[in-house]
């Protein structure tokens, strides 16, 4: 059977290796049943957030975490593979195969060119061009008044082939796939040798241009490969929320995307999923909460956000799989391993 | 008519240049000296303008609230260095990030829920509101020529201070070697402390005097961060003479550049295209100056470390 199917056992090794991960993509296959008994179909939407914004920080995850590249200007990336439905169909072209087509080539181009010009740099002001390049097309966005400008553009939903996205479930499939996809890809990718080099390159630069291999190249193909995963998700989201605007590329939003993969635990494939769903689910209740407590002020949750945000800071060393790992570290759970680092 | 429109613009960029050096000075020696990314500096301009705009309102004397809020954005930034950041100066940079991310949606809400959603306005006193002619035909509001004069002192204040003082001295040798600096028995932690006050009083300074022109609001600060930080790299991180000449060319260029690009791009292609591009482009132009010097120059226009 091994030796026949390696390509299966290799896929039954990683999920062994990373059950957090695959519990949670396995739980978010299974809650359109607990929804729908419940009857909570809001739910599916916020699910279906989680799982979005989960892939573009896994994306992120991938030259934040692994490469160690603080990238500031990942959500560029998910604006352009957003904007890809938007101006797809603003030509008339609603086919949904195609606007995915054409943000994995948008996205490959825009990651090859900034990460070409950004990667000469390091450090801060690695941090400072990213956000500059991203700024750059967020303006870019804002002043294109046939895009739509500062107000974007509402689009339809991307037309599948037999996969109807009006259907929320198909949609919420459809988006589930993409995730279990980039799940496995991203699983292939720091298993495989390219990946183990860019944990080196992370650890130190100099000690692999030393083996005689390019960092540079490698980077290069890390950030390309983390920016088509951010414009998939992108994609996947304009055809979601129905709407397009220069907001989705906003600085902030690549704050957000940093935010998730620290709350989850950096250079970890569960870490960023992880992290996504604590964020959302705080955005959702910290406002219900808040409003219990003191209805006048349920519209300012930030207050209690931005200092929890630096609590994370200051005592979360590892984000919540380091502290999944610590517990079943406690409790003695041989069986439990973390995600490769 | 053209001339006086382009004395108007420079004068105009020129003002824009000099705010944004004063949000950027105090920054570029935090991310110099300190190594920390603070992403809540744009936050201190928003407390300088509140404070100036609240107390102008409360006491009906707008020298006064610009008076009373120097010393409060000083103690806003030496307690906010004394609480948080100092812990954060041997973390990594995007520890750094998010934590002081953390601190912008703090601040934001805190004014929010303090002052409402809404802009304030605050009306200038009628002996700043006139105007003065800079050339014979050529009227310039007053204000806005102060706001150049104070900026320009400032600069000047700040300038002497680094170059000729004997703590200006220190903060230079912070900036080019910290833990050298630390080794010859100075108390780097004070000096943090003071560098990391004054940077957040400048800014604040920065935001009493944008108050006025712009709509005082939560988050009016951020545009202004991401600008200066534009700037510090431009001029390179920890110079503040490189700070000073690259928030001068970013504030031109910015201004002028939308105000002529359309028109200058209409005469190489025709006119539809023209005013499509122009203030594409134009909103581009300084993220576009930015990557072209840090193409030909990776550490920036002047770099402070040695």
């Amino acid at each position: 059977m091994r030796a026949v199917f390696p390509a299966i056992q290799l896929v039954i090794d990683g999920i062994r290796d990373n059950r957090l991960l695959w519990g949670l993509i396995a739980g978010f296959a299974l809650f359109p049943i607990y929804t729908h008994v419940a009857d909570l179909p809001f739910w599916n939407d916020v699910a279906m957030r989680i799982m979005l914004l989960g892939m573009a920080a896994m994306g992120l995850n991938l030259v934040l975490g692994y490469g160690g590249m603080v990238s500031f200007g990942h959500a560029a990336f998910v604006g352009i593979g957003a904007y890809c439905v938007g101006i797809s169909q603003f030509y008339g072209i609603t086919n949904g195969w195609a606007h995915l087509g054409f943000s994995i080539v948008a996205c490959g181009f825009a990651g090859l060119v900034i990460g070409y010009l950004a990667l000469r740099t390091s450090g801060i002001y690695f941090i400072m061009i990213t956000l500059a390049f991203a700024q750059m097309l967020f303006f870019l966005f804002v002043s294109l008044e046939a895009y739509g400008g500062d107000d974007g553009m509402s689009v339809d939903r991307g037309e599948f082939g037999f996969i109807d996205l009006y259907d929320p479930l198909r949609l919420y499939f459809l988006i589930w796939c993409a995730l279990a996809l980039v799940s496995l890809t991203l699983m292939f990718i720091v298993r495989s040798r390219f990946g183990v080099t860019l944990r080196a390159i992370k650890s130190n630069e100099s000690r692999v241009e030393a083996m005689g291999l390019s960092p540079l190249r490698f980077k290069m193909v890390g950030y390309v490969i983390s920016a088509v995963i951010c414009g998939i998700a992108g994609t996947l989201f304009a055809s979601w929320q129905e709407y397009v605007s220069p907001d989705i590329m906003h600085w902030t939003r690549s704050g957000e995307l940093m935010i998730i993969i620290i709350l989850g635990g950096l250079a970890t494939l569960a870490g960023p999923l992880l992290g996504a769903i604590v964020f959302l689910l705080l955005e959702e209740s910290l406002p219900l909460l808040l409003g219990a407590v003191a209805p006048a002020y349920a519209e300012n949750w930030m207050i209690i956000f931005g200092p929890l945000l630096i609590m994370v800071v200051l005592f979360g060393r590892g984000g919540l799989t380091g502290i999944i790992d610590r517990l079943s570290a406690a409790r003695g759970n041989a069986d439990h391993k973390a995600d490769p680092r | 008519m053209t001339l006086t429109l382009i004395l108007e613009q420079a004068f105009n960029g020129l003002q824009a240049g000099v705010t944004l050096f004063l949000v950027a000075a105090g920054l570029t020696l935090i991310l110099g000296i300190m190594d920390v990314v603070f992403l809540a500096h744009g936050a201190q301009v928003m407390i300088g303008a509140y404070a100036a705009a609240a107390i102008a309102a409360a006491t009906g004397n707008f020298y006064l609230g610009f008076l009373l809020a120097i010393p409060l954005t000083f103690a806003s930034g030496y307690l906010l260095e004394f609480l948080l950041i100092r812990h954060l100066y041997r973390r990594d940079h995007m520890e750094q990030v998010l934590a002081t991310f953390g601190l912008i949606l703090f601040f934001n809400e805190l004014i929010r829920i303090g002052f409402g959603p809404a802009a304030l306005y605050s009306d200038l006193p009628p002996s700043l509101s006139g105007f003065v002619e800079i050339l014979p035909g050529t009227p310039y509001p007053v204000y806005r020529l102060g706001v150049i004069l104070v900026g320009l002192a400032c600069a000047v204040a700040i300038h002497m201070f680094v170059s000729r003082t004997r703590i200006g001295a220190m903060v230079r040798a912070g900036a080019n070697n910290p833990e050298m600096t630390a080794a010859l028995g100075i108390n780097i932690k004070i000096l943090f402390r003071l560098i990391f006050a004054t940077g957040a009083c400048f800014a604040g300074v920065a935001g009493m005097m944008l108050g006025p022109i712009t709509a005082v609001q939560p988050g009016m600060g951020e545009p202004l961060l991401i600008l200066s930080l534009v700037v510090i790299i431009i001029g390179g991180i920890g110079s503040v003479r490189g700070a000073f000449i690259a928030a001068i060319i970013v504030g031109l260029v910015d201004t002028l550049g939308r105000v002529f690009l359309p028109a200058m791009l209409r005469l190489v292609v025709d006119q539809a295209t023209a005013d499509g591009a122009g203030p594409a482009v134009a909103s581009m132009l300084v993220y576009i100056v930015m990557a072209v010097v840090l193409i030909f120059r990776p550490t920036g226009l002047f770099p402070a470390k040695g």
